[in-house]
């Protein structure tokens, strides 16, 4: 459905992407996961026509994107960063004159018009102007203003960004239904829950490249990272740090009063370890499992956190 | 394209601010500018009324006639040829002008109706009827008196016809002297006659517009629709910060298309603004519009359509709102002052009425005063250089703005 083969893009004095690639599969749902500032939006802008890259080429639906882009146009629904309404008009008001833009025929958008204000919740709503609405009802809007014409792929960045609990619930719902309907989206975030809540693919971009992809277990087991356990101890002392490194197998560390033991089998090791330290007198006042997630497989590539 | 004319003008509909600024200020505006210029080449304002008055008798009766109105002190009359008189009247520049048609002593001396006329501008009813009401009381104290003195001593000649001439002049006699002394007692009945002395005729005035009003209706109406226009084309600018001209950008149209739609709908409203401006005017001030719908109906388009040019080319170019409308109130109101919106171009020094060319107002009150002062035909070649240098300022506007589109909003991102 997509292809994007190694874009680059630079500003007048920045590099944004240094080469990016990746395909998507229709009715995919992609995660596009990285930090501020790592070309998440630059790439959407343009896989959505409105920026040309430096080089490298983008197919949509069958269409080269520099060639076609009319046609791609078409194929796509974008939902920006930023909310892009107008305030003085009422919500149906925009969503007509957003629907209007794709050449859907009136009648039929009227209906869609409907359905989608239903779909979102604002149905009783629709008449007042925009400027009235909450941040999250814009964005509500925002979104459905960009699905009237039925795109083949939709693409959002960072949606969810300063957005009341209960908007954002509308919003990922209304997003599973969309996927379960289908629709290939490619979906930007630096939050790594909603990345593992829905995507079938992840991208992990930072610094204008895609540094890792794929499933969210492929993704977990790249850069050989194991889960661990961190024990807390209160009478850690040399002597005891000694017998407890002569008698553990396997990959783990201390640092100060805890020790880190990495393990690919958390279940079965974590009864183990424990009972070695019963057996050697220490005592133990914390454990805690860290699980394998983006967060620490960014970490783990990256060196650095995802949330600044 | 259509499209989104058609969504500018519900968002300027929706724009309380620029509703009022475009249909409601110019109004207070017109009025404040045609009192100021309102004395302009109008004849109001003294105490005794001007009178232009044509003698085409040419006798000693007339003349004595005209001479015993002028020394009435509510009455000043002025002497013109008859053909420069109902001229006058004609264009406006006089309300209504008196006329002692050739015959006037023959048909005094034989008592028959009074060639006497006041020609007056039909849209000037109220001054007409002032005029009536002064002329017709005092004309009947000069000539009234002598008109049925006549007439009585001829009624009395056919009821006797074989009268011998020694009675009829001892009748006469008589009834002269009859008359002489009842002036006074029988002013109720001259009054009732009046009517018979002074005939009053309408005349159409093809130039009932006065400088001051067309200067402050011209004047203002293209300032205001310089502001309203470069409203218009900030809001281009708008859409671009606020992200809606991106969200244009993604939809399967044209880029231009989003300026040419920003064009259709600034030259509408334009043309709107113009529309209501002049029929306030019209309604209100009595500006005669309808004396040359043609001619109004092409200065209108042409100043709508420079004046929109220039909105979308500010726009173009400036790089945020808050520059457009710095810029706009600069130069429009640098234009308005040079070009004669605020003060008439030919009061202003020539240095200043030379650099005026620059500027749209300058052409375009220049026209209207072609169509409403000068009355020149539509097919003049003088206004219509005025409508050529509009629609050629226009297009120069237009595709500059449409090549800064292209290098300045539309770099997004
Ligand atoms: N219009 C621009 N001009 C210059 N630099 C930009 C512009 N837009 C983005 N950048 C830079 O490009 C890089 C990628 O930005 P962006 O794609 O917005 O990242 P993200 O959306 O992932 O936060 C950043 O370093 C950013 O500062
Ligand atoms: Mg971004």
């Amino acid at each position: 459905m997509i292809k994007v083969e190694n874009i680059t893009k630079s500003y007048a004095d920045v590099v944004a992407l240094t080469g990016v690639s990746f395909e998507i599969k229709q009715g995919e749902f992609y995660g596009l996961l990285g930090p501020n500032g790592a070309g998440k939006t630059t790439t959407i802008s343009i896989l959505s026509t409105i920026l040309k890259p430096d080089s490298g080429s983008v197919i949509i639906d069958g269409f080269e994107l520099s060639k076609n882009p009319e046609q791609c146009k078409r194929s796509i629904g974008v939902v920006t960063q930023e909310i892009a309404l107008y305030n003085k008009l009422s919500a149906y008001e925009n969503l007509l004159f957003w629907g209007s833009l794709y050449n859907v025929p009136d009648a039929g958008l009227k209906k869609r018009i409907e359905e989608t204000l239903q779909l979102f919740g604002l149905a009783d709503r629709q008449k007042d102007k925009i400027e009235t609405y909450s941040g999250g009802m814009k964005r509500r809007i925002n979104i459905a203003s960009a699905l009237l014409h039925r795109p083949k792929v939709l693409f959002m960045d960072e949606p969810t960004v300063g957005i009341d609990p209960q908007s954002r619930n509308l919003i990922f719902e209304v997003l599973e239904k969309l996927h379960t309907d289908g629709m290939t989206i490619i979906y930007t975030t630096h939050y790594m829950e909603e990345a593992e809540r829905f995507c079938d693919r992840i991208g992990i971009i930072d610094k204008g490249t895609i540094i890792a992809q794929g499933t969210l277990a492929e993704l977990k087991s790249t850069g050989g990272i194991k889960e661990s356990i961190a024990v807390t101890f209160t009478n850690l002392n040399e002597d005891l740090q000694l017998k407890l490194k002569e008698a553990l197998l396997g990959d783990f560390h201390f640092s100060k009063q805890i020790l880190t033991y990495y393990s690919a089998q958390i279940r079965t090791d974590l009864s183990k370890l424990i009972l070695r330290c019963n057996e050697l007198g220490a005592e133990i006042s914390n454990i805690e499992i860290q699980k394998v997630n983006l967060e620490t497989v960014f970490l783990a590539l990256t060196g650095k956190q995802l949330r600044d | 394209m259509f499209k989104i004319a058609l969504k500018d003008l519900k968002l300027f509909r929706a724009d309380k601010r620029a509703m009022l600024l475009t249909f409601l200020l110019p109004i207070p505006l017109i009025t404040l500018f045609s009192l100021a210029f309102g004395g302009m080449g109008s004849s109001s304002g003294s105490k005794a009324m001007i009178l232009i008055a044509a003698d085409e008798d040419k006798t000693p009766t007339s003349k004595r006639i005209l001479q015993q109105l002028d020394s009435l002190k509510e009455i000043d009359i002025k002497l013109t040829g008859l053909d420069t008189a109902k001229n006058w009247v004609r264009k406006g520049d006089e309300d209504a002008v008196l006329i002692l048609h050739k015959g006037l002593k023959d048909s005094l001396d034989a008592g028959k109706e009074m060639p006497i006329e006041l020609v007056y501008d039909k849209a000037k009813q109220v001054q007409m009827g002032l005029y009536m009401s002064v002329l017709s009381g005092n004309l009947m104290r000069i000539v009234g008196t002598k008109s049925m003195e006549k007439k009585a001593m001829n009624r009395f000649d056919s009821q006797n016809p074989g009268m011998d001439s020694a009675m009829k002049a001892g009748v006469h006699q008589m009834i002269a002297s009859n008359f002489d002394g009842g002036s006074g007692a029988d002013g109720k009945t001259a009054n009732s006659d009046g009517g018979a002395i002074l005939k009053a005729t309408a005349m159409e005035a093809q130039k009932e517009n006065a400088p001051g009003l067309v200067q402050a209706v011209a004047g203002t109406a293209v300032m205001m629709l310089l502001f309203s226009v470069a409203g218009l084309g900030a809001s281009l600018l708008q859409e671009k910060e606020e992200g809606t001209l991106k969200k244009l950008l993604f939809a399967p149209l044209s880029p231009q298309s989003i300026l040419f739609g920003k064009m259709i709908s600034a030259n509408l409203i334009s043309i709107v603004q113009m529309v209501v401006m002049f029929s306030f005017s019209w309604l209100v001030f009595g500006l005669n519009i309808k004396q040359n719908i043609p001619a109004l109906i092409l200065m209108i388009l042409a100043t709508a359509f420079a004046c929109s040019g220039f909105g979308v080319f500010l726009a173009s170019f400036a790089k945020s709102r808050a520059q457009v409308q710095g810029l706009t109130t600069l130069i429009v109101l640098t234009m308005s002052a040079i070009g004669g919106s605020m003060i008439p171009a030919f009061v202003m020094p020539l240095w200043m009425q030379k650099m005026a060319v620059v500027s749209v107002n300058y052409w375009s009150i220049q026209g209207f005063y072609d169509i409403f002062w000068r009355v020149l035909p539509v097919t003049d070649p003088v206004f219509l250089s005025r409508v050529g240098v509009l629609f050629l300022i226009g297009l120069v506007l237009n595709l500059l703005a449409i090549r800064m589109y292209k290098k300045n909003i539309l770099n997004i991102a």
